[in-house]
């Protein structure tokens, strides 16, 4: 019974409970991008019948999210911006373990660049009101641009931290926080709130069991339209975003390469005898 | 009627996909080499909730269902068709349990076999024959507080790696002489016997149980005396023939992304294989024995869910699905030329594994003695 | 007040304790070449504390101005003191073209930036290009390198790019013919989101990638950790080194180390020879300025077969083994 024993601290006053936001991107998965194909008319790529899987490094921000809840208590809420039909996704995240998901959709946030993306997450965070943390992966699988952490929290006026692979939180100092650089790394003290994107090496996901299915049944996925945010700057969706896709193509190849026919052993000698001729051997 | 998963069956499948991705391959070597089942995945497989997927929560499971488990047990499968021979197995005594079982002897036994701390067996089948039920042998003797068990079971899956094990045994005369025991692994004079040496489903640990005088509790006779009858016949009806059609798919699944793999990579004249009629055709003939197996399995899962009666069903899935990942493992390797039986390749070992799913969980012929009774029912003859 | 800037192109040139990613000075030779035809002029960006030494030696890459942001506040990398010490100069002098390397430093600066700014940014990108009326055009891989998308920034200024390391070449300094201005920044203790508190470098690990003549590199199609050994000993057999793309590290059988592409080292061989790679533009990218280039995939639509100059397809199991043993041979005869 020593968790009841010590100062309780409920008593004092309503106990502000850590609060971290998980932002997450439902993105095809990439066990089928060969199936994607290109539209050569609208020059958009067809991504139909591919099931959408939670970005990779997304489950690590998750994982962390959890961890850190494990270890200092608290609530870990999903923030998406996604199409409606999205919501399996989230369940598989609250089936992971977070309490609860917010799913941002609504027509006008189609084709959001990252700027509009960083921008439509930052007014439904606003909505809910404080946080501690924000995590994201470092970037998504699809776009890759990696850009929407740093502009998230921009956007809400906290720092941020990029490439993370380390997390030490405090509650009453600040939280140290490893940063990969080029050949190394670097480690910074910084207060909540903030907003640090992590990558790969940080953590393993946990699985979802079934049991983990069967609880997320009963947890919520709320879903807002541009009308339950406040969006005061114009940068969401196709129109609002700055940047624009002026061309989508699939690669130029340099030309077939001269192919070495025959069977193993007489690919083997001509590929071995035109190296040789050229002297690498 | 509706032909599609809901979203938790989806999720289900895409955990235990993972799951089997990541942790299963490791142990495959092993697994063929020394024949033995890898008894460190169990606590995993238990954390994760696939070995209580049938078990009612109150007893340490999910009660997810037979839909459910057939999706776990295919996606096993998938990886490697040993791992859901054994688990399917496990199934079946967490089946009689909690069918069977009064509340002490599934509070005692269900939790540590849904965590992967102990492994199930059943055993009906005897050296005469597993077929035959009401041919068995062994007998149990009622002295004082205790049943006496004498004999052997045979071709008995997790035998020597299973803690608990359901054993069918003789207390009287004829069918209704039957009962079923809840036998421990450490009871005096109970012993796993010679191991098999299988040439599939290797990773599936196959061997005898052997009963010299076992002294077992009376408290652990499961169901009533004389139930032992209905009891092997619907674990192997409910769970056993399902889930051996379930290991059938996964099978099937391996054979035919193999088979679809080395078709397009495999050039010949300077083309890919897979632009040839002949092989075109064997592997639509593959698809479609895994598609025809999949409805047929996925149909007795949900029948069992629903209640329904499905022993016929039961018995035509199994049937059918050994007996088609027989045949694409054939063909699968017809496509790989003489590759296909090379070690190095997977086909072989599919094929391997299908050819050992054929007679486990009852033969072919009983099944179609089933088929058979069902057939001439609809007659009414 | 500080002197007019009148460079409408801007590259920041990264520092870390003085020194200098090369990426910047790559990016200025680049930028150099797009703003020609528009007869702009290109300006450095640098960003530290007592950069005197720097701001002279990045001025010998022939910039026009090398602006300086000097505070002993921007002794260490912070996003949010960087964004601090360049944004009036930004606001007040409306650069057309802002580009940064997509380094850790500059994937992390660049959003904060642009979004500070409320302008577009594209991220990673391979190739720049500007059109006559002087829109920036970055060609950015998506999708594993699957497609490529060119984008644009057609409403607000600047434009924003981090380009990858590696792309374009390291220029040769020459003769410095421009000017340094120095940045007003002003900066606060409260402009620093967070404060560096260690940096480590880690052992650079050495794979001889960089400088190899003969570069072998295995993908996910090598299969398992034991079949790794096949690219470790036809790399010996040519005395070359060994690389990998990305899953071969993943799943360890290859070294962090030894990565090649966007996410890891540029080669430039003579000869690379590729196995078992499928041909993602995320590798390609770093292997791009070999001389010849050989793959073999037992998939025949592999991309890289579209990539390279020499191709076979088969089974590597079949292939390699006679070909090092052939390999050793030659290698083994007197030179004619």
């Amino acid at each position: 019974m020593l968790d009841f024993e010590g100062p309780c601290r409920t008593l004092e006053s309503p106990v502000k409970i850590m609060r971290i936001i998980v932002c997450l991107k439902p993105v095809p998965d990439p066990k089928h991008w060969n199936r994607l194909q290109l539209d050569p008319k609208t020059r958009t790529l067809v991504r139909k019948g591919i099931p959408s899987t939670i970005n990779p490094l997304d489950r690590h921000a998750l994982e962390a999210a959890l961890t850190l809840r494990e270890q200092e208590g608290g609530e870990v809420l999903i923030v998406s911006m996604a199409p409606e039909d999205s919501q399996p996704v989230l369940k598989e995240a609250l089936a992971m373990g977070a309490d609860r998901a917010v799913l941002l959709s609504d027509r006008m946030f189609a084709g959001s660049d990252t700027l509009g993306t960083a921008y439509v997450l930052s007014a439904g965070i606003e909505r809910l009101g404080e946080f501690d943390l924000i995590l994201c992966g470092d970037e998504t699988i699809d776009g890759g641009t990696a850009q929407v952490s740093a502009q998230l929290a921009e956007f809400l006026g906290v720092p941020n931290v990029m490439h993370v692979s380390g997390l030490e939180a405090f509650p009453e100092k600040p939280w140290l926080v490893r940063s990969q650089i080029e050949h190394g790394y670097m480690v910074v003290e910084i207060e909540p709130p903030m907003v640090l994107s992590v990558v790969k090496s940080i953590n393993t996901p946990r699985y979802v069991t079934l049991m983990n299915i069967l609880e997320a049944e009963q947890k919520q996925i709320e879903v807002w339209s541009a009308n339950d945010v406040t969006l005061s700057e114009p940068w969401a969706g196709l129109t609002g975003s700055p940047t624009q896709m002026a061309d989508l193509f699939v690669p130029e190849r340099k030309g077939m390469a001269e192919m070495i026919t025959g069977d193993a052993k007489e690919q083997a000698a001509k590929l071995a005898d035109r190296l040789h001729r050229l002297g690498f051997c | 009627m509706e032909f599609k998963f809901s979203d938790r069956e989806e999720l289900l499948r895409k955990t235990v996909r993972d799951y089997a991705e990541k942790e299963i391959p490791p142990y495959m070597e092993a697994m063929e080499e020394t024949g033995e089942f890898p008894v460190e995945l169990l606590k995993g497989m238990g954390q994760m909730g696939i070995l209580g997927v049938i078990t009612a929560p109150e007893y340490g499971g999910t009660g997810m269902g037979a839909l459910a488990r057939v999706i776990v047990l295919e996606e096993l499968g998938r990886v490697c068709p040993a791992i859901p021979m054994a688990i399917q197995v496990h199934h079946m005594c967490t089946y009689a349990l909690g069918t069977w079982g009064n509340e002490e002897q599934k509070k005692k036994y269900l939790p540590p076999l849904c965590k992967g701390e102990t492994m199930g067996v059943v055993a009906v089948t005897e050296p005469s024959g597993g077929s035959d039920v009401a041919g068995i042998q062994t007998t149990a003797k009622l002295e004082g507080d205790k049943y006496i068990l004498n004999g052997r079971k045979c071709f008995i899956t997790n035998s020597h790696h299973a803690d608990t094990w359901i054993v069918i045994a003789r207390t009287g005369e004829g069918g209704k002489g039957l009962s079923a025991f809840i036998v421990e692994k450490g009871f005096p004079g109970a012993k796993a016997g010679r191991k098999e040496n299988k040439v599939g489903l290797r990773g599936a640990n196959t061997g005898e149980l052997a009963f010299t005088n076992c002294e077992v509790p009376k408290a652990n006779l499961l169901g009533n005396e004389g139930d032992g009858m209905t009891t092997a016949i619907q674990d192997i009806v409910q769970c056993g023939r399902p889930g051996m059609a379930a290991v059938a798919l996964g099978v099937l699944n391996g054979v035919l992304e193999q088979a679809a793999k080395f078709a397009n990579e495999r050039t010949l004249y300077g083309k890919s294989i897979s632009k040839l009629q002949a092989i075109q055709w064997y592997i639509a003939d593959i698809y479609a024995d895994l598609e025809i197996s999949r409805l047929l399995t996925y149909r007795v899962g949900w029948m069992i869910d629903q209640k329904i009666n499905c022993a016929a069903e039961s018995a035509l899935a199994k049937q059918f699905a050994c007996e088609a990942a027989a045949r694409s493992a054939r063909k699968a390797i017809e496509i790989h030329g003489s590759y296909g039986i090379m070690k190095e390749y997977a086909v072989q070992r599919l094929l391997r594994d299908a050819l050992v799913t054929i007679p486990a969980g009852g033969t072919a012929e009983i099944a179609k003695l089933v088929m058979f009774r069902q057939a001439l029912s609809m007659f009414g003859l | 007040m500080t002197d007019r800037i009148e460079s409408k192109i801007w590259v920041f040139v990264e520092q870390r304790r003085h020194l200098v990613a090369e990426v910047g000075l790559e990016l200025l030779r680049k930028a150099q070449t797009l703003a020609k035809p528009l007869q702009w002029k290109v300006a450095a960006v640098l960003i530290g504390r007592e950069l005197g030494a720097l701001a002279d030696m990045v001025l010998s890459f022939g910039v026009d101005e090398v602006l300086v942001a000097d505070d002993p506040l921007l002794e260490h990398y912070c996003n949010q003191a960087y964004v601090r010490a360049v944004e009036g100069a930004i606001r007040q002098y409306e650069p057309q073209v802002l580009l940064l390397g997509a380094t850790a430093m500059g994937t992390d600066f660049a959003p904060r930036l642009a979004a500070r700014l409320r302008t577009g940014l594209s991220a990673h990108c391979i190739d720049l290009d500007v059109t006559p009326d002087g829109q920036l055009l970055s060609l950015v891989p998506g999708w594993g390198g699957n497609v490529m998308a060119r984008i644009s920034c057609p409403k607000t200024r600047p434009q924003v790019a981090t380009v990858l390391p590696g792309v374009f070449p390291v220029p040769e300094p020459g003769r410095a013919r421009g000017k340094i201005v120095r940045l007003n920044a002003q900066l606060q203790q409260e402009d620093l989101g967070y404060r560096i508190v260690e940096t480590k470098r880690e052992e650079a690990p050495k794979s001889g990638l960089e400088t190899a003549e003969i570069v072998v590199a295995g993908g996910w199609g090598i299969g398992s950790k034991a079949d790794w050994t096949r690219v470790e000993e036809l790399a010996a057999a040519l005395n070359g080194a060994v690389g990998a793309t990305r899953p071969p590290v993943d799943e360890g059988w290859a070294e962090e180390k030894q990565m090649i592409g966007q996410s890891g080292r540029t080669v430039r061989p003579r000869l690379y020879i590729g196995l078992g790679i499928s041909g993602h533009m995320h590798h390609l990218v770093g292997v791009k300025s070999s001389e010849l280039s050989v793959a073999i995939n037992s998939d025949p639509k592999a991309a890289i077969f579209g990539h390279c100059d020499v191709g076979l397809v088969g089974d590597l199991k079949e292939i390699v083994p006679p070909l090092i043993e052939a390999i050793r041979q030659y290698s083994q005869q007197e030179p004619e």
